[in-house]
């Protein structure tokens, strides 16, 4: 099917997608004039702009049969209304019950026509989109077309498949990520075909580059390993708004290496190859052994230090600083071990150790990492109830069909009633 | 090729979720404004890259859109606009600023949603009482335990996971947090629900005289076309409530009206028809014994450990009833097991002739239809 979806600016429709110019229609978006305008142009006119937003991708006549005039709502019943009487008292007088004094529960209108397009939300397409794990309706169509999608387990093929309550989908959670990810830019696209292109000859230099460190040696990489490490730790997790993303991403990478340095030496040699799973075990042990070795011989240093962590808690740079001097004070006595880390310190090097194995950087992956999500992603970013969701693993349950309620209507439209109400009465077999 | 405008510098946006709490990843509006552009080039003679649109699409993303860009951890960053927001801080916020309806509603957060599949699969707790406890429609429970588990499974099998998205979007969407020690369980939804009957659609004139006293039982017989209860049958019902006892136990006895096609069951009150029947009854428990809090408690356990094992009872019997009407077979070094089915002859399932398209096997005379043009071979169904 050729894509007419398209974002422009000059006829400014609003397409379920998260593109800034879909974000620009939506938010210059303004309800069509009904002045001097017929009946019949009124309801063209609704049909025209709802039907650019919901299934734009179904064809006129496929969505004709879809379109059911039946409206499913809930009223949220209160059991203790419920209990207080039998009903008698609102068939009681003229049949519209006792006039009750104040109106206590006057629910608000219940706006059906805002569900005109209920049956659309039914689609494998646009439930995906919903969730969240597509950037627009069009590309979780592409998803499901080119095989990423399961539906109770097993892979469907058609984005059209209605969706029946109960039912879980699951998307391949690197689409997911790539969708909805920030793109990458001309320097990691760089790095990606480098990255590519050494991929040949990438084993034998890693098998040579193996550290072999004699006994001596071991001690005083320790401690300028574990320093580095720190350093690169505590500007990774700083707050500076300054620094540029390559330089950000240097200092990640040469985190890495540095924890890579230290794993070397654990006693277990399988590690490094093993997942990063692993590696962050082993590494989060030896430093909590070290730590707890430590403890008791901290008393000496600890006045001081407390007086640095007090004054921390303003401002993480000064922390940062009073840290590493602390740190170099001790590497250059030598007396005390440079594996000595405040709780501060260590949580700092647990959070960046998490981020790293979670969000690692990885050249071979389609979107810039580590992740982050797309430029202009939350303004879109919402989850109706008749879906639940697991972003951990991509999948998602089709709870039961969207409904209505007193005051509002599940089925997602940046559309009013002004325009629904038209578009409504456009579908109905006997037309207003 | 229109130029298109990159910020030169970019938030904390590269860690957005080990900084959230720390920090506001605001971004930093990039100080290339698309008019300086234009006044750089008014010597040209190439054509203006940029219409008036797109120059009036980047002015607004550099300025009021600007917000939009990056989210703030732990708020909503909609069109509709922080400021409005903050008036009625109470309501969920609006995605749509023209739609007034449409609500963005919060959704389980990763604690609450683990508390669920605890309660549920490891302290063996029903679905309807965790419903109760935490606010949860039941579907939603059992589709959390679902997806619970499959996560748990895939960790075990170190599949890839999409975790800093699942951070980011928690971060973009309001949640329901689990409660800590000592606090109230905020509730996630109304559980229940009911569902506006098709045949309530209806406006229908009944005049009653006032002496009778109208009661939604007799309202439910109203809308389906029933008669009026007989007079002994309808005194002993005190309240709608006490036909709940019967139905659960036997669902079939729910009482039929009309013929054929038109033959339907006759509409039972909101007090059988909310998918939480028994807290209408503790409520009256609570009304009669205002002072004996263990006696309600009690009756209230009762009547759903009664409910349950009827409900249990019932699924139970189903599926023996299923599994009696399939035959197994497992030939031997097969692969396969086999279930066959032996095909009823009915009227309902081959036609008054025995030759209705919908008929099981091939018929002489019976062609298979899924060949023609325009049939839609779209699946309807997955079995899970």
């Amino acid at each position: 099917m050729r894509n007419r979806a398209s974002t422009s600016l000059s006829k400014g429709k609003i397409r379920q997608s998260w593109s800034k110019y879909n974000l620009y229609n939506l938010q210059r978006f303004r309800t069509p004039a009904t002045a001097n305008r017929t009946f019949f142009q009124q309801k063209w006119t609704a049909k025209a702009t709802s039907r650019a937003y919901h299934g734009e991708q179904v064809r006129e006549g496929q969505w004709k049969r879809m379109f059911s005039k039946r409206i499913r709502s809930v009223i949220p019943m209160n059991t203790t209304d419920l209990a207080a009487d039998d009903g008698s008292k609102e068939s009681a007088g003229r049949g519209s019950g006792l006039s009750e004094s104040g109106g206590r529960n006057r629910s608000r209108p219940i706006p059906y026509t805002q569900m005109a397009f209920a049956p659309l939300e039914r689609r494998l397409d646009v439930a995906i989109f919903r969730s969240l794990f597509a950037s627009s309706t069009r590309q979780a169509r592409q998803f499901v077309i080119h095989g990423a999608v399961t539906v109770n387990g097993q892979k469907m093929r058609h984005p059209s498949y209605l969706l029946n309550p109960g039912d879980l989908f699951q998307v391949d959670p690197d689409r997911v990520m790539y969708a909805t990810g920030a793109p990458k830019t001309a320097f990691e696209r760089r790095e990606t075909r480098q990255l590519k292109q050494k991929s040949d000859d990438a084993e034998g230099e890693e098998a040579e580059a193996k550290p072999e460190a004699t006994e001596k040696d071991v001690k005083e990489n320790a401690r300028d390993s574990l320093r580095a490490l720190m350093s690169q730790a505590k500007t990774i997790m700083s707050t500076d708004k300054d620094v540029l993303p390559a330089k950000r991403k240097q200092e990640l990478r040469g985190f890495q290496k540095a924890v890579r340095r230290v794993l070397s030496r654990s006693d277990t040699s399988t590690v490094l190859t093993d997942s990063l799973e692993a590696q962050f075990s082993e590494l989060t042990l030896l430093l909590k052994a070290k730590r707890t070795e430590k403890k008791p011989a901290k008393e000496s240093k600890k006045e001081a230090k407390e007086e640095t962590t007090a004054t921390a808690t303003k401002s993480e740079e000064t922390a940062s600083g009073a840290l590493s001097e602390a740190f170099q004070a001790a590497a250059e006595g030598g007396a005390v071990d440079t594996s000595e880390l405040t709780d501060e310190e260590f949580d700092i090097l647990k959070r960046a150790l998490t981020q790293m194995r979670d969000n690692p950087i990885d050249h071979s992956k389609p979107y810039a990492t580590p992740w982050r999500p797309r430029d202009y992603m939350s303004a879109f970013a919402f989850i109706p109830r008749y879906l639940e969701v697991n972003q951990n693993i991509c999948a998602a349950v089709y709870l039961r069909h969207p409904v209505a309620r007193p005051g509002s209507a599940e089925v997602p439209t940046p559309f009013g009633e002004s325009i629904s109400t038209p578009a409504y009465g456009w579908y109905l077999k006997r037309r207003w | 090729m229109a130029q298109r405008i990159q910020s030169r510098r970019v938030s904390n946006a590269l860690l957005p979720y080990l900084t959230s709490s720390q920090s506001s990843s605001t971004s930093s509006i990039s100080s290339t404004c698309p008019s300086s552009q234009l006044f750089s080039r008014q010597f040209s003679a190439t054509a203006a890259p940029q219409t008036k649109l797109r120059r009036q699409m980047f002015q607004w993303l550099s300025t009021e859109g600007a917000t939009l860009k990056h989210h703030i951890p732990g708020e909503t960053n909609y069109l509709s606009g922080r400021a409005e927001r903050d008036g009625d801080s109470n309501e969920a916020p609006r995605p749509f600023p023209g739609n007034r309806n449409f609500l963005s509603e919060t959704v389980l957060s990763e604690e609450l949603r683990n508390e669920v599949y605890v309660r549920v699969v490891e302290k063996k707790k029903s679905l309807r009482a965790v419903s109760v406890e935490l606010g949860i429609d039941m579907k939603r429970i059992a589709a959390v335990v679902r997806l619970v588990e499959m996560e748990r499974r895939q960790r075990a099998q170190g599949k890839p996971l999409a975790l800093p998205y699942a951070r980011a979007v928690h971060e973009m969407i309001p949640t329901t947090p689990l409660a800590q020690e000592g606090e109230r369980q905020p509730f996630h939804e109304p559980i229940n629900d009911l569902p506006a009957h098709p045949s309530t659609g209806a406006q229908i004139f009944y005049p009653v005289p006032e002496s009778r006293s109208f009661t939604r039982v007799d309202a439910g017989r109203v809308f389906s076309g029933a008669p009026t209860l007989e007079k002994a049958v309808a005194d002993k019902i005190s309240h709608p409530s006490d036909l709940v006892d019967d139905i659960i136990e036997n669902p079939n006895s729910i009482e039929w009206v009309g013929k054929g096609k038109n033959a339907r069951q006759v509409l039972q009150p909101a007090d059988v028809r909310i998918p939480h029947p028994q807290l209408v009854k503790l409520e009256l428990d609570r009304k009669a014994f205002p002072n004996e809090r263990r006696t309600v408690a009690q009756r209230h356990a009762e009547r759903l450990e009664k409910q349950e094992a009827a409900e249990k009872q019932r699924r139970e019997l189903a599926q023996a009833r299923r599994e009696k009407s399939i035959q197994h077979v497992e030939p031997e070094r097969s692969r396969f097991e086999y279930r066959i089915q032996d095909a009823k002859f009915t009227k309902e399932t081959v036609g008054v002739d025995g030759r209705a398209p919908w008929a099981p096997g091939r018929r002489y005379g019976i062609p298979a239809e899924d060949r023609k043009r325009g049939m839609v071979k779209i699946p309807t169904r997955v079995e899970a």
